[in-house]
């Protein structure tokens, strides 16, 4: 299966890939890294539009 | 070079230039002293000597071809075609004895110590030829020189005989062959390989000086020349990998009788590949030249980054160790009075150098960077991102070391674990929010079912806007629950202690994101927990219906739907021109009228006539209608007497050898061709059509009880029938988990025997991680679209 690293975007493979889903160690410390540091967040909508669509 | 050769100058290096300095013995009482070991590389050293002395000739711009071969029997010579060492009498000698026989018997007696001979000059720090002499079996010497042949032959260093002149020449140079003193040496064999990486420096480092090296013993044979001098280095060093600019930057100069050049190339792996010569002098252990460069570099780099904008932030800078990650790069300085240093005297003392090499490359790097941006662009962006692997390594370790909050058992104070320990029998619910987590910690099995209550972090980002993200804390504490660990040295699959890994959020927009995040860091972080099957998603309820005593949970709108419509159907008919319909009949009918009507809107949303698809599909439109000229043509004529305003356009469609019809009508389109017509929801539409028109034309007639009703949409219809569904039934909309009382949550959700898990796959987690990246992205467009996207695909489903 090809995938996309998810830090660097190169092509790489899922299968005998031991840094799965990503590309190299490089890349998935750098993943980890960005979870140790709280830099991943979901950006939320609006409050009103939120609304909305919650009723 | 050729053309540099000083023919000139030739009378200005005599034998006066030989300064002397007594005594061999030493030499060969003490060889390791002199050349390091009596092992391999002391005996490789011997070579190099001569050599040396070689390159000295053409450094000074007298000689451009070395020729060195080794011999069966295990000598070597060296030939070059340079001045020849000097033949005449030394005017300091009382023994009147040849300048050359002294070079070769007198330690540290060489031209080079008289800085007038040899401006620059490399050597083994001058132990000189003499050395070689002293620990070879035998040395012949022959030099070409005004005209005249001389030789003379030495054993263990000792004369045999003075130089004499053995015949006539119209050629220069000199020639030396000695073979190895196996009284000293160890090993006596030398190495090809060995000698061929080092001439091959040499030539690198001598741009157009040949050196050619020839093996008797096996007829192997190779000439090093390189027009392109240490730029041929570095893309010899780089011609295996990827490099991340097509040409090596190359700097050069001349200050103060030193020359500095540097050519450096990256290439796209982690590793850095420094070669530093100082006189032709590997310089492994560094030093002066080597240091200002380093400074230089990650000066320029700073500088470019932040004076071009790639970093924005100033708390971000690059590092030495970050500009150097992929970098090839080769240093050499040619200075006239060389200080060595370290414990292999590989090390360049001289301080005058830093500072030259340093302005130097700072210079010509800057200028370079100006000029050539996406260069320097490239370059920059990787050193960042080798910044940020380091910071992230960094952070990555403080994560799992940094325990926090852990009970004695090792886990954290928010786990209520549970008694069992055999893995493969627990299971782990990870549940968003302290109400939830409360309910199922009461609710649970606390035999073989673990809770741990996580929270998502929000912020507040923007007066109305909030973000959600998980803590490094909760991160950590997850990790520290399931016992696997982090990272490539620590992650342990084996150490998982639950194989059902549960993640039990709230159904709305939140909990979806709290999911998502969970969902991402699982497929990234421990993807092996997915492929072994250990995830699941959890099904809580969305509504509670309750109708009397009677009470039923129910996890989406689709089966809410389902089952209001159960209600109500016994006490209604319905009826259009066709035959009237009442109890389960009428169900699916009333249901394919809701998605037909739901699909409808969909297509109007995207702009579509829907009134023109309605007739369309009542006159039952197929592709085959597409592919003649007269149907199309007949078609067109029932449509504009149904909607005079149409305007038609017809082209052909090749692809398909057929016809294509774009329909307008004031702001609305259709376009009908054979993709159209193929596509799933058209598809979809003509089936759900083909159903309901079974009842019959518009209007619908509803016979509810004693009332009558009529109804021309059938969107309106279907609504009345819901509200009539609702009457006396009371619906709850579940928001979190936490409405749910302990008892509801085990029965609706976490009841193995009752409940509904969903078993994460990775493939499904390839495509939401994309989704993730967008969810998370800084561009608003692609996000906006995306959103549009699937807020689609989520009706479509819902249909």
């Amino acid at each position: 299966m090809k995938i996309k690293c998810p830090i660097c975007k190169k092509v790489t493979t899922w299968e005998e890939n031991p840094f799965r889903p990503f590309c190299s160690e490089r890349c998935k410390i750098i993943d980890l890294g960005k979870w140790a540091s709280g830099e991943y967040k979901i950006k939320g909508k609006p409050e009103d539009e939120k609304e909305k669509k919650d009723d | 070079m050729a053309e540099k050769i000083q023919n000139a100058k030739e009378e200005t290096y005599g034998a006066e230039d030989i300064k002397m300095l007594k005594g061999l013995e030493a030499v060969r009482k003490r060889p390791a002293m002199y050349i390091g070991s009596t092992a391999v590389e002391g005996l490789h050293h011997l070579a190099y000597e001569v050599v040396d002395n070689s390159v000295d000739e053409a450094l000074a711009g007298y000689c451009d071809k070395i020729d060195v071969t080794i011999h069966t029997e295990g000598s070597v010579t060296v030939i070059d075609n340079g001045r020849g060492i000097p033949t005449g009498p030394h005017p300091e000698d009382p023994e009147g004895r040849s300048a050359a026989e002294i070079a070769l018997t007198e330690l540290h007696a060489g031209g080079k110590f008289e800085s007038k001979a040899y401006k620059v000059s490399g050597g083994l720090h001058g132990v000189g030829v003499s050395v070689v002499n002293a620990l070879s079996e035998w040395l012949d010497i022959e030099i070409k020189q005004n005209g005249q042949v001389w030789e003379q032959h030495f054993e263990r260093g000792t004369p045999k005989g003075a130089l004499t002149v053995v015949g006539k020449t119209k050629s220069r140079g000199t020639k030396v062959t000695f073979k190895p003193d196996a009284e000293i040496f160890e090993v006596t064999e030398f190495n090809y390989d060995t000698l061929s990486q080092r001439l091959r420096e040499l030539a690198f480092l001598n741009k157009g000086l040949q050196v050619k090296l020839t093996d008797e013993r096996s007829s192997e044979e190779e000439i090093f020349l390189y027009s392109g001098g240490i730029v041929s280095f570095v893309e010899h060093l780089n011609k295996n990998k990827t490099p991340l600019h097509p040409k090596p930057i190359y700097v050069t100069k001349e200050k103060d009788g030193t020359s500095v050049e540097v050519a450096l190339q990256y290439n796209d792996s982690y590793s850095e590949t420094l070669y530093s010569f100082a006189n032709n002098i590997n310089t492994k252990e560094g030093g002066t030249h080597l240091v200002g460069f380093k400074a230089a570099l990650t000066r320029t780099a700073n500088n470019y980054a932040t004076s071009s904008g790639i970093i924005k932030n100033v708390k971000e800078s690059i590092s030495g160790d970050d500009i150097r990650e992929g970098l090839t790069a080769v240093i050499s300085v040619k200075i006239s009075d060389p200080q060595f240093e370290g414990q292999t005297k590989t090390k360049l003392g001289n301080s005058e150098v830093k500072g030259i090499v340093e302005s130097l490359v700072n210079d010509a790097l800057s200028t370079y960077f100006e000029q050539n941006p996406s260069v320097a662009r490239k370059i920059i962006e990787k050193a960042i991102l080798a910044s940020r692997a380091r910071d992230a390594a960094r952070k990555a370790r403080e994560l799992t070391r940094r325990k926090g909050a852990l009970e004695d058992t090792g886990l954290p104070g928010k786990l209520a674990d549970c008694a069992e320990k055999d893995p493969a029998l627990s299971e782990i619910f990870i549940v968003e929010g302290d109400s939830a987590g409360g309910s199922a910690k009461q609710g649970r099995d606390r035999h073989d079912q673990a809770i741990l209550p996580l929270k998502g972090k929000i912020l507040n980002v923007e007066k109305a806007r909030f973000d959600k993200m998980l803590s490094s804390d909760e991160i950590r504490i997850l990790i520290t629950a399931l016992g696997t660990g982090i990272g490539k040295e620590d992650f342990d699959i084996a150490k998982t202690r639950y194989h059902k890994i549960i993640i039990m959020t709230d159904a709305d927009v939140d909990g979806a994101h709290i999911r998502t995040l969970l969902l991402t860091f699982f497929f990234r972080q421990m993807p092996e927990v997915i492929e072994k099957g250990y995830l699941y998603i959890a099904q809580p309820p969305l509504f509670k219906v309750k109708r009397g005593r009677a009470e039923q949970y129910i996890q989406n709108e689709n089966k809410l739907e389902d089952i209001l419509l159960d209600l109500v159907v016994d006490d209604i008919e319905l009826k259009a021109d066709g035959k009237p319909l009442t109890g389960k009949p009428l169900i699916p009918f009333i249901k394919k009228l809701s998605k037909f009507e739901k699909l409808i809107a969909w297509f109007s949303k995207r702009g579509a006539d829907t009134d023109v698809l309605k007739y369309l599909l009542e006159l039952d439109l197929n592709k085959s209608v597409l592919k003649d000229k007269a149907e199309v043509s007949s078609l067109i004529k029932k449509l504009k007497a149904k909607f005079p305003e149409l305007v038609e356009k017809i082209e052909e469609d090749e692809e398909h050898q057929a016809y294509k019809i774009e329909l307008k009508r004031k702001s609305l389109r259709l376009a009908i061709d054979d993709e159209f017509l193929m596509s799933p929801d058209f598809r979809e539409l003509h089936s759900l059509y083909s159903f309901i028109k079974e009842l019959g034309k518009t209007p619908y007639n509803l016979k509810e009880k004693d009332t009558h009703k009529e109804f021309r949409d059938s969107r309106e219809l279907f609504e009345y029938i819901l509200t009539a569904a609702k009457k006396g039934v009371f619906i709850q909309r579940y928001k979190g988990l936490g409405e749910m009382n302990p008892g509801q949550l085990w029965e609706t959700t976490m009841d193995p025997n009752k409940r509904t898990l969903l078993q994460v796959s990775v493939e499904d987690l390839v495509k939401s991680d994309e989704i993730f990246t967008i969810l998370m992205g800084d561009q608003v467009e692609p996000r906006k679209a995306f959103i549009e996207k699937h807020a689609l695909e989520v009706r479509r489903l819902d249909i």
